[in-house]
């Protein structure tokens, strides 16, 4: 099972790993940075960077949790835990869209989508053979993939 | 080896037998149901309103029981509970023997005692996939549909039919639609979309009586302001009561719902209750987590099963989505705070320092976190020039050992 981890100390807040977390699930079959439209709200990040008002940062990832409150109250199915890769994995042809995620997650990680149809959440880059595109984006190692 | 017996196939009880085939994985385990199949009746409108089909509604697969390898005894009622020889009565004189019983019934809808409404064969509730399978029907017949309460239920209803072209009206009791969800704001914003979407609203008004025909079937409904409604079927959403019978009927102990202490334990010796027949709770999260409580107690962990904070839920119509938590009645010395903007709106209610009620119109990314702070009466009085502001990065710590996040407050 593997969980990326975060060393909050570390972090200088560029946000490279949430522009790679754009990139990385753009649906609009461009690539590269200068061509993805960062105003977009589909193209929103799936972590955030908050900063503390005393100079550091405070990483949001989803936890993908042991016991997750978005998959534990899901009643679609569309939310799972997978207890071989650890993963909470999203099938949004399953999700009925009625946010019981979203109420749920007690660190606010899933968000609705703008046409309120689905949720975005992280899903570890799934379709990247070498892993989440935020983790090789952290100039500073502030987070990485470890097992749990 | 022990066998299991779970009777009902909602989310409680499906949880449940997932969970006890964790534990158990060579033991019995069999699901009695009196639905076909296996489906999240907060999917029903979706099913009614034809977006999806009864197998697109089952939310852990259709091969779940095949799968777990469970036994689905379907389409059964259980009549009794033989809690002395340890035996379930289902159908018309089945039996099947359990060493620890789960009771999953759930609720059922509640037909108040207007003249008529409790004999017409056209008057249904929305609460189970046979239920919607009936509306269906009369739906084929004839487009008129008379709804009773606009809380979730009646909604969902509502919605469905209007995408199918009915012809909707809402009574609602109350002076505004959802009232338990809503404030006079939020509930003008909902009104609005389902009146554009066609629904005709008639609130502060109740139906106190029918007018029928000769099969006894409801053809108008007369109104508490005296106003007939004609109508072809109408759909009862005015609450649910919890499904005590069984429990009554076999000498388990029961009043409004059927009791259970901390452990999910009934009065009789190996029987447990989860989900919404035990009064704890009604909305699915907290009939998830019971199944999995009880279910884990049965297994033979000791395992108490926390208050579970049932002032909560999510809608979303037409695009609309809303959040509530918490209470929207003031006590003495709440403070209302306010966010208004033309695409939000937003309140909280904060009562000596801690938020006890929040609801929120719009996008409600990241309000789990305020469902977190009213739940856990976190103290929010140092915050409250940005508390509609807050993330998690206002508590945030983090677990060394496993890497998750772990609240600081």
């Amino acid at each position: 099972m593997k969980r990326i981890f975060i060393d909050p100390a570390k972090c200088d807040g560029c946000k490279n790993c949430s522009l790679a977390c754009m990139e990385s699930h753009r649906q609009d079959g461009g690539r590269g940075l200068y061509t993805l439209d960062l105003t977009d709200p589909v193209n929103q990040s799936r972590n955030r960077i908050i900063s503390d008002g005393m100079g550091g940062y405070r990483p949001i990832f989803c936890r993908h949790c042991d016991s997750p409150d978005c998959a534990n109250t899901c009643m679609s199915g569309a939310l799972e835990k997978n207890l071989e890769t650890g993963l909470v994995t999203y099938d949004k042809d399953k999700c009925a869209a009625c946010f019981m995620c979203v109420m749920n997650c007690r660190y606010g990680v899933p968000a609705v989508s703008p046409d309120r149809t689905r949720i975005i959440k992280c899903d570890f880059c799934a379709h990247l053979e070498e892993g989440p595109a935020c983790v090789r984006a952290c100039p500073k190692k502030a987070i990485e993939v470890r097992e749990v | 080896m022990e066998r299991f017996v779970i009777i009902g196939a909602g989310a409680a009880g499906i949880s449940a037998a997932r969970v006890l085939r964790d534990f158990r994985p060579d033991d019995i385990i069999t699901v009695i149901s009196t639905d076909e199949k296996v489906h999240s009746r907060c999917m029903l409108h979706k099913l009614l309103g034809r977006e999806r089909t009864v197998d697109g509604i089952n939310f852990v697969g259709t091969d779940f029981f095949e799968q777990n390898d469970i036994i689905h005894i379907a389409c059964q009622t259980v009549k009794k509970i033989d809690t002395e020889a340890k035996t379930v009565y289902y159908g018309e004189s089945y039996s099947v023997p359990y060493d620890k019983l789960l009771i999953a019934t759930g609720s059922g809808f509640f037909i108040p005692p207007i003249p008529h409404f409790r004999e017409a064969p056209n008057v249904f509730g929305f609460r189970d996939l046979s239920d919607a399978l009936k509306i269906d029907e009369a739906f084929a017949k004839g487009k008129r549909v008379f709804i009773v309460g606009s809380g979730l239920v009646g909604l969902d209803a509502a919605s469905a039919l209007c995408h199918r072209g009915a012809e909707v009206t809402i009574a609602e009791m109350a002076p505004r639609v959802m009232p338990l969800q809503t404030d006079d704001y939020a509930a003008s914003v909902y009104q609005k979309v389902f009146e554009d979407h066609g629904c005709k609203f008639l609130l502060g008004i109740g139906a106190s009586g029918a007018v029928v025909d000769g099969e006894g079937n409801i053809t108008e409904v007369i109104l508490s302001d005296g106003g007939h409604v004609p109508c072809d079927f109408i759909i009862m959403a005015a609450g649910v009561r919890p499904r005590i019978q069984l429990a009554l009927d076999s000498g388990i102990a029961a009043e409004r719902a059927i009791q259970v202490d901390d452990h999910l334990r009934t009065s009789a010796p190996d029987v447990y209750a989860a989900g919404d027949c035990t009064g704890l709770s009604g909305v699915w999260p907290d009939a998830m987590e019971q199944g999995k409580v009880a279910a884990r107690n049965m297994a033979g962990v000791d395992e108490a099963y926390p208050k579970p904070y049932p002032f909560k839920n999510t809608s979303n119509f037409f695009g609309v989505s809303m959040l509530s938590a918490g209470r929207m009645d003031l006590t003495d010395g709440a403070e209302i705070l306010v966010h208004k903007t033309p695409k939000e709106y937003k309140k909280a209610i904060v009562t000596n320092g801690k938020l006890t009620g929040y609801l929120s119109l719009g996008d409600i990314s990241n309000n789990g976190l305020y469902l977190y702070l009213i739940k856990n009466g976190i103290d929010v009085s140092g915050k409250l020039d940005r508390l509609f502001r807050l993330t998690f990065a206002d508590f945030y710590g983090i677990n060394e050992k496993n890497g998750e996040f772990a609240y600081k407050v």
